[in-house]
């Protein structure tokens, strides 16, 4: 093939252009880890604006601020952008930069595939965030899109429909690249079973996407048919039925859960065992223990959708499988847990968000195993309990942890060390900030409150004041994490090839910053 | 992948369900998790996996009808 | 160079691994109908067979609110009367009236909605204009009767039920696949 001869080529190659063409045609995978890790960042604030916008609105009961349908489309537009925009490319950044370098390859296997990877994203981004300015407004029916609100939307759910098309097209085309590096292109003696656990994580991420990504293409391409050429996939009055979207949205939308958590896992089994000093306990157990997750989180989807329709045969059997997948899950948390047992620990920044990633991803497991069981599903679904639930998985689970990844690698990427006070800041004032915002949004979800609703009654009042404090407190606080980011990339102290006296992997034999173009002549691995 | 598959003996059928499952439970011995990766090859694995995968489903399902019933 | 034919051998098969999985996408759609025809979920469309000798619970009344709506089709659509009250097992017939205000000809299709959602388990239809199409010539109106009865085991605390029934216009893309699902779930 053309592109990948001209990708080996590249790697021989010292020169490279300068300036905007740099980043247009990058195939460097350190240059495209960048732009995905600098476009996933600037999704996220989009993403936090509208967040932020919700909770001004639920500072108070009555409709203040925004009327009820931007109310709608901004909880919609605030899941599909967190989601698609912000955590997943963000961890495809840290994939970029870190998996070459930790499994001692010159570059990613497809390096001008990896370039449109990244470069369909802008496109997508754009299309999704300009639904707002369209007739009709962006789409407001909730990021899961059911039908048949999302059939009788207007325009702007079919722009978010294609921008999902191409995000999914570039998150395939990202896991190919992915899996075959690893496959491929490892360095002499790393054999699969000495990968790093990031990159073992990555590996069986990748297959999840490329298994999950296209069903969800099938089913939005079917909800794109029935909206616009007379189709009957999911329209009661035809034939069709829309709680078969449901079925077929969520056997994407769970393993997509696990696309989102265990590439988080895989960092926070790098940052642990550098900073206990001691080798990763039970590192055979981690790795079966992710692929054990990665399975069963395709036979779980239903439990997203109990309140549905379904006979009680059906809800038990998602409720076992769920709660079942507690066990590997947890087989995790007590191997980070013995990792640390009696290691030599300090507490530099990356180590405070594992910790706290540990901390906070048991409390959403928990509530999660809470959600499985049935009655009580039935009583919470569609609650802020809920809400509550996933944003302890999805923001002091995923986003925690790749904030701690993101300190731990700086020295790496930009060669100077951040600033450990401020970053410490950020921890406790992230760590401060989140719990006051979601975990009060527990005893809202249990009281009653729905989501999704821009008023309530007035017994939720407090509880909501006190949340919207808190996510202001939080929003403000990343604020400081790009301020310590600017910081670290343009000055501070000299940071040296391994700056944690921990870290064993690969990446840490490199000079910091990570020169262009690194391990041309594979390393051996012993 | 695409080398001819071993024989498949006693000995190996049990060697695979034993990694499957304990692959389940998610935790594994270093030594036997070494000896898994030098001598099964990834599509008796994936096989032994989707198989697997399949029996739980299966024994899920006996235990809900047991429930329901 | 071995590494390149290796990396696009690898590729290749993941973009068929893509294929497959969106092809299977579109799989779950008759697999999903199937499961319903198996099972007896759904099945809006068929007439429910009866149990033999139904137990007429005479000590008991329950009221029937009977609900008429039309979705985008210029037809009126009323039930004879706005609501019955009946003994659980008890045969009951009512009668709804549908007229074409337009002149031209319209195919409907009536879709029932039941609150509670647990009336559906207990209402056994034997009869309803719901489970066809009705084709409605210029300023046509029609009289259909739908045949009933409650379930004696319906919940005690459930005294008051409504049966709904919403006409959609069949359009010429619709007709082919509602007859489909007519004959299958």
């Amino acid at each position: 093939m053309a592109a990948v001869d001209h990708d080996i080529a590249h790697a021989h190659d010292d020169h490279h252009p300068t300036g905007l063409m740099r980043w247009i045609g990058a195939t460097n995978h350190k240059d495209i880890g960048t732009m995905y890790l600098w476009f996933s960042f600037i999704m996220f604030l989009t993403g936090g604006v509208m967040a932020l916008t919700i909770r001004a609105e639920l500072f108070q009961p009555g409709i203040q601020i925004v009327n009820p349908e931007l109310f709608n489309q901004l909880t919609t537009m605030h899941g599909l952008v967190m989601v698609f925009g912000a955590i997943m490319p963000a961890f495809v950044g840290f994939a970029n930069w870190q998996i070459p370098m930790m499994i001692g390859a010159p570059d990613m296997a497809f390096a001008r595939m990896n370039n449109w990877s990244f470069w369909l994203l802008v496109p997508a981004a754009l299309l999704l965030i300009s639904s707002f300015f369209v007739p009709g407004g962006a789409p407001a029916g909730g990021w899961t899109i059911y039908p048949p609100l999302s059939v009788q939307m207007g325009m702007g759910m079919d722009m978010a429909i294609f921008a999902l098309h191409i995000m999914g097209a570039a998150s395939i085309m990202g896991s190919i690249n992915i899996i075959t590096t690893v496959l491929n292109m490892r360095a002499p003696g790393m054999t699969l079973m000495k990968m790093p656990l990031f990159v073992w994580t990555w590996l069986i991420t990748a297959y999840l996407l490329v298994l999950a990504m296209p069903v969800l293409a099938g089913a939005i391409t079917m909800l794109l048919t029935d909206r616009n050429f007379g189709t009957n996939f999911f329209n009661a009055a035809g034939g069709g039925d829309p709680v078969m979207f449901q079925h077929i949205f969520w056997f994407f939308g769970h393993p997509e859960v696990y696309i989102m958590i265990l590439p988080a896992f895989g960092i926070v089994s790098e940052i642990i065992p550098t900073f206990a000093r001691k080798p990763l306990f039970g590192y055979s157990s981690m790795v079966y223990a992710t692929a054990s997750i990665a399975i069963l989180s395709c036979i779980v989807w239903a439990h997203h959708m109990f309140t549905a329709g379904m006979p009680a045969a059906g809800q038990l059997f998602f409720m076992y499988a769920t709660m079942l997948i507690a066990v590997p899950t947890g087989v995790k948390v007590f191997n980070w847990t013995a990792t640390m047992w009696r290691g030599s620990m300090t507490f530099e920044t990356p180590m405070l968000f594992a910790i706290g990633f540990i901390f906070l991803f048991t409390i959403g497991g928990f509530s999660g195993v809470i959600c499985a069981i049935v009655p009580i599903d039935i009583q919470v679904q569609d609650t802020y309990y809920v809400i509550a639930h996933f944003h302890y998985v999805l923001v002091s689970g995923a986003l925690f942890a790749l904030f701690g990844g993101t300190y731990y690698w700086l020295p790496k990427w930009t060669g100077h060390m951040y600033d450990e006070t401020l970053g410490k800041w950020h921890f406790w004032l992230s760590m401060f900030f989140f719990n006051l915002a979601f975990f009060v949004q527990h005893f809202l979800g249990l009281a009653g409150m729905p989501r999704r609703v821009p008023d309530y009654a007035l017994q939720f009042a407090d509880f909501n004041m006190i949340s919207s404090i808190g996510a202001f407190g939080f929003g403000l606080t990343q604020l400081l994490f790009l301020y310590v980011v600017l910081k670290c990339i343009r000055g501070g102290e000299k940071a040296p090839a391994s700056p944690w006296e921990g870290a064993k992997t690969l990446e840490w034999t490199l000079p910091s910053p990570a020169p262009y173009h690194s391990f041309e002549t594979p390393p051996v691995v012993k | 992948m695409k080398e001819k598959k071993a024989k498949l003996d006693g000995g190996k059928l049990l060697q695979i369900s034993g990694a499957v499952f304990w692959a389940f439970f998610g935790v594994r011995k270093q030594s036997d998790l070494e000896l898994d990766a030098s001598t099964l090859t990834p599509a008796q694995v994936i096989i032994g996996g989707i198989v697997g995968a399949a029996l739980f489903v299966g024994s899920l399902m006996l235990l809900v009808s047991l429930v329901t019933s | 160079m071995n590494v390149v034919n290796a990396n696009s051998v690898v590729m290749k098969k993941l973009l068929v691994f893509t294929v497959v999985m969106f092809v299977f996408g579109f799989a779950l759609v008759p697999f999903y109908e199937k499961i319903c025809e198996v099972t007896g979920l759904n099945n809006l469309l068929q007439a429910d067979t009866l149990v033999e000798n139904p137990q007429v619970d005479t000590a008991r009344w329950v009221t029937i609110e009977l609900d008429a709506n039309v979705r985008g089709l210029p037809w009126q659509f009323k039930p004879l009367q706005r609501s019955v009250s009946v003994h659980p097992g008890e045969m009951v017939q009512v009668m709804y009236e549908i007229s074409n205000n337009s002149n031209r000809e319209i195919n409907g299709q009536a879709i029932p909605s039941y609150s509670p959602q647990l009336l559906a388990k207990h209402l056994k239809k034997l009869e309803c204009f719901c489970f066809s199409k009705q084709v409605l010539k210029p300023n046509e109106v029609r009289q259909m009767p739908v045949q009933f009865m409650i379930e004696s085991n319906l919940p005690a605390d459930i005294n008051t039920v409504t049966i709904s029934y919403t006409f959609f216009e069949l359009g010429t893309n619709n007709a082919a696949a509602m007859r489909d699902s007519g004959n299958r779930s």
